[in-house]
């Protein structure tokens, strides 16, 4: 495997040879979008899409996979100008869409559409079917009144729904036929790019399939280009022909999705693929836990997005000797402080603390308690502990923090990585693993949890 | 691409027709419905044509008031700074006022520049273009409404429209069934319908009445039915859910017949009544009643005159369902004062519909409004409602209302005249109720605002207007229904609060609360009748108010528990002061 370092986001990268049909439509480039605090004092926005850089290609189907809250659903939404960026270029046919306004920004909408995840909420229910789907149409005035009508007929033919449904409430149809009404409604303008947001995880088993290839008919019918959100990795597998890992508002790893199956890159992408249950029961694989939840993205870590809770995290050379289960209890004391440093803020808290009243984290010793009482602690990691230990009963989290990172910290905890190319498809992941100083992914994981 | 090419533009299917055209294919139960409306709408011609001009005159007060606004704003400029800037300064905010006239005009109007001629510019420059040029015309007429004679002749041409039309007799006109006469003195009676004795006239006006309205709304609900059944397009929609609900809610029902017998009441007050307001309470000097004296002559007096002998006050008592000395027939009995109390009721019922419906229709608007404005945007209009909102909102409302209503009285504001202060005490309570309304429906709005077909509808690029019209509007319209009516019955009780405390409506103008006031020495008396029977009439009409309000919660929404029943008791008690 080649392991080219490139520091340079994948958008700009000219030189990466792409797909036979390598016309980019949408080119993402260094994307931010952040929430600020809705009340008026300010503090910290949610960075819920953290810098991203990527194409879509015309015609292609693009997945975006990851766990919920991941930020996924707000780049779709982002790149429907549904949400207001706060940094980044999308650049739609070579036009950077995020400063477009009035009347220009209307017609653009006309090209790019959405289906949403949840067809309960995403029709209006006091709206006739024809209403519904007429609406962008007349939103747009395209055409005669009457002709609009004929319209929203063909297109509930194409959907697969019938012609007399025109005067139906939504309320009279299953879920998988609203999600039916809803992609006809996504037509109505032929836009060229849809995203779809989960589209399928709201329905039954049975008629996911259904939509799934009711979906792809479409895109060979009407030559359309999908953003296709999905929560795991199993429902993208047939349908995208290249697929984007997302973790905390960061891609991971990005690549053909044949690829991507077969030969992971990322740890990330490991541990989601671990996940989908295997289909032959006679093939081993183990299944890779993830501890603990993923880091508030108000606050994300310095480093690598993922370094909380990798599973391949790259460990101080000093330490590599220590178990497994050690470890996890020492990132688990870290989550631990940096929450504690971020709760000691609030005055009364801090009054407390002063009083001798331990709030809601008890005392430290509980905590190490808790920890590492039925755990066999080298002398040298003791002394660590110790030491902060005593750091933190004097409320001192920051230097707390500052110990720990000094002792136990890598690369992984301090520098962002960068993207790596692991193959000449265009596959990318974004892991110091793939830098030479360090062992392959494959490898660390073999050990700690093969 | 391909989506077109399989499309055929000139394929008719039957569903497609518009309303008209589907009457045309089938045109028997329409035409059957029509005829019956046109009959009904014949026997009351006149009394309809008489609501219409009361219509005209509210629109012209309106626009009256309206137009002081700019010379209004220009004095106080020009007040504080040189009086030549005051001409100026009406005269831009007149302009402003008519262009905003015209950007209404052209919002509710389909024609539009844009789709008739390629100017070449954009469609905004275009439609600010046409808006600027409506401004202009409307403009030129308004200038020659007010210095030309023409505006004169054609006010006079209305009114005298109007005056003939109003005049034509109905089926429950006083002149074609009159309950007004004089014992004869062979035992008979004079002027009365057919000769029959005023009670038994009255009673058959009466229950004409009643009969009529209900066979009006029977008819429509009879119209209805027709409709869904031979041209609806629809074969269900969610409304036939919620009717099919409230149909079976007796509670709700029994509150609606009550409300609609209260709304017949106001609306035919002139036919109920015995003898009109205007006889009987306004200038009762200006008209003249024949009556059997004791002597056995026909003698003429005036009504004031007859007042003064038929007071119920303790000593003297006309009690319901019986005749004073002047052959007049008081259905509820007298007042302390003498005027006939069914009159006072059913005028009265008139005053309360007014302010009420002006309260809750003004500040359902302004907190319908907010509500969409607060969920679509949320963000700095969000607070500056909120704060808005909550300072009204922390002063106790009856509170509020006194002092305001104190304050514009003694200011004589032209405001304050209509009613004696009817029209006003409607604003006052638009004001200090929409913040409540605002909060109550603000929880759904935010919901609603929520749901992603709100998204789906920015993201194919509608207007935030229509957005918040279609997508979120409809949702929130039971709601505000549901709390306008248990709210209405609280304004009604604080409208006859204030009354009694000699605070509200004034005058000449009829009001319940004032009767209440009036009759309470006499309770322990003969004269009870005075103020039981209009306290009685309250309570009905509020708890009547509250019924519809749960059986419209009930029908609309099964699950959600509004809370609208607290509320109600908070308003009631908070109206109740
Ligand atoms: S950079 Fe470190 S923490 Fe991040 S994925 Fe790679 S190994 Fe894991």
């Amino acid at each position: 495997m080649s392991h080219e370092v490139s520091h340079e986001p994948i958008a700009t990268e000219t030189d990466v040879p792409t797909d036979s049909d390598g016309d980019v439509m949408i080119e993402v480039e260094g994307l931010k979008t952040y929430y600020e605090n809705s009340g008026l004092l300010g503090g910290k926005p949610v960075k819920a899409v953290d810098g991203v850089s990527f194409d879509i290609r015309r015609g292609e189907t693009l997945g975006l996979v990851g766990e919920s809250g991941c930020g996924k659903t707000t780049l779709g939404r982002t790149l429907l100008q549904l949400e207001d960026a706060t940094d980044g270029e999308i650049r739609f046919d070579g036009v950077d869409i995020t400063t477009l306004g009035g009347d220009d920004l209307h017609e653009w909408r006309r090209n790019a559409q959405m289906v949403f995840q949840d067809p309960e909420s995403s029709l209006n229910d006091r709206m006739t079917i024809g209403e519904i789907v007429r609406e962008p149409l007349d939103v747009h005035e395209w055409e005669t009144p009457q002709a609009r009508r004929q319209r929203v007929k063909e297109l509930l033919d194409t959907v697969g729904l019938q012609r007399e449904h025109y005067y139906r409430y939504p309320h009279q149809f299953s879920g998988g036929q609203r999600q039916r009404i809803s992609i006809a409604r996504t037509l109505a303008l032929e836009p060229d790019f849809v995203v779809l947001d989960e589209p399928v995880s709201a329905l039954d088993v049975s008629v996911q399939a259904e939509i799934i290839n009711l979906l792809e008919d479409l895109q060979n019918e009407f030559g359309l280009t999908y953003l296709f959100i999905a929560h795991d990795l199993s429902v993208v597998h047939h349908l995208c022909d290249r697929v984007a890992v997302m973790y905390l508002g960061n891609i991971m790893e990005i690549g053909p999705t044949e690829e991507l199956f077969t030969d992971p890159a990322n740890p990330y992408t490991h541990a989601l693929l671990s996940a989908i249950p295997e289909p032959d029961p006679t093939v081993e694989r183990d299944r890779i836990t993830l501890h603990g939840t993923p880091p508030n993205p108000r606050y994300p870590p310095a480093g690598c997005p993922f370094s909380t809770r990798c599973p391949a995290r790259i460990r101080p050379a000093e330490y590599r000797d220590l178990d497994d289960e050690l470890w996890n209890r020492l990132n688990t004391l870290r989550d631990l402080l940096s929450e504690r440093q971020r709760a000691e803020r609030s005055v009364r808290d801090r009054l407390r603390a002063v009083v001798g009243k331990d709030t809601r984290f008890g005392t430290v010793e509980e905590t190490y308690d808790e920890l590492f009482g039925d755990q066999k602690v080298p002398a040298r990691v003791q002394s660590v502990l110790d030491e902060i230990a005593t750091l933190a009963r004097n409320h001192d989290e920051g230097e707390a923090i500052a110990v720990f990172n000094e002792a136990f910290g890598s690369v992984c905890d301090d520098e962002p990585p960068a993207y790596h190319d692991v193959s000449d498809g265009g596959h990318q992941s974004y892991c110091h693993r793939h830098t030479n100083e360090y062992r392959s992914t494959d490898a660390v994981l073999e050990n700690r949890h093969g | 691409m391909s989506v077109r090419a399989s499309f055929e533009p000139n394929e008719t299917t039957d569903e497609s027709r518009s309303l008209r055209e589907r009457v045309a294919d089938n045109p028997g139960p329409a035409r059957f419905w029509l005829l019956g409306t046109a009959v009904l709408v014949a026997l009351e011609f006149g009394r309809y044509m008489g609501w219409a001009q009361q219509l005209v005159g509210a629109v012209k007060y309106v626009i009256g008031l309206v137009g002081l606004i700019p010379t209004w704003i220009g004095d106080s400029v020009g007040e504080a700074t040189v009086p030549i800037v005051s001409y100026f300064v009406s005269d831009a905010i007149t302009l402003v006022l008519l262009f905003g006239i015209a950007v209404l005009v052209t919002r509710f109007t389909s024609w539009s520049a844009v789709d008739q001629f390629d100017l070449g510019l954009s469609d905004r420059l275009v439609r600010f273009l046409e808006r600027a040029v409506l401004t202009v015309v409307l403009a030129t007429i308004a200038v020659l409404f007010a210095f030309t004679p023409v505006g004169g002749l054609v006010n006079g041409a209305i009114d005298g429209v109007f005056n003939t039309l109003s005049s034509i007799p109905t089926l429950t006109s006083r002149e074609v069934i009159s309950n007004q006469g004089h014992r004869t003195p062979g035992g008979g009676w004079d002027g009365t319908f057919l000769g029959l004795s005023p009670a038994v006239a009255w009673g058959i006006r009466t229950l004409l009445v009643y009969g009529y309205a209900l066979t009006m709304i029977v008819w429509t609900w009879k119209g209805y039915t027709i409709f869904r059944e031979h041209y609806r397009k629809a074969d269900w929609t969610p409304r036939d859910d919620t009717l099919r609900r409230f149909r079976t809610h007796y509670w709700g029902l029994f509150g609606l017949i009550v409300v609609l017998m209260f709304i017949v009441t106001a609306l035919w007050a002139p036919a109920i009544s015995p003898t009109t307001a205007d006889q009987n309470i306004a200038s009762p000097y200006e008209y003249e009643i024949e009556y059997l004296n004791d002597d056995g002559d026909v003698v003429t007096t005036t009504p004031g005159q007859a007042n003064l002998n038929s007071q119920s006050n303790g000593q003297n008592t006309i009690g319901p369902m019986s005749y004073d000395d002047y052959d007049r027939w008081s259905p509820l009995g007298t007042t302390s004062s003498g005027q006939n109390l069914l009159t006072h009721i059913a005028y009265g019922a008139q005053t309360s519909l007014v302010i009420g419906l002006l309260a809750i229709g003004l500040g359902g608007l302004i907190a319908v409004t907010m509500s969409m404005l607060t969920a679509y945007y949320k963000g700095i209009v969000d607070i500056l409602t909120v704060i808005t909102s909550d300072t009204i909102i922390s002063i106790p409302a009856f509170l509020l209302v006194m002092m305001l209503s104190v304050i514009f009285n003694q200011g004589n504001h032209p405001i304050a005249e209509p009613l004696n202060g009817g029209l006003l005490l409607g604003l006052i309570f638009a004001f200090v109720y929409w913040p409540g309304m605002w909060r109550t429906i603000r929880g759904p709005s935010l919901q609603v605002a929520e749901e992603e077909w709100v998204d789906a509808a920015r993201s194919y690029g509608q207007t935030p207007v229509n957005t918040m019209r279609k997508h979120m509007a409809p949702y929130i319209a039971g709601y505000i229904m549901i709390y306008g009516s248990l709210l209405l019955g609280g304004i009604i009780i604080s409208t006859a609060a204030l009354s009694f405390l000699g605070l509200g409506i004034e005058g000449s103008t009829p009001e319940w609360g004032r009767l209440i006031n009036d009759g309470r020495s006499f309770v322990g008396t003969s004269s009870w009748h005075v103020a039981t029977i209009p306290g009685l009439m309250i309570v009905l009409v509020v708890t009547a108010f509250n019924a519809l309000g749960d059986g419209l919660r009930d029908a609309i929404d099964p699950e959600a528990d509004t809370g609208g029943t607290d509320d109600t008791g908070t308003a009631a008690a908070g109206g109740g002061g």
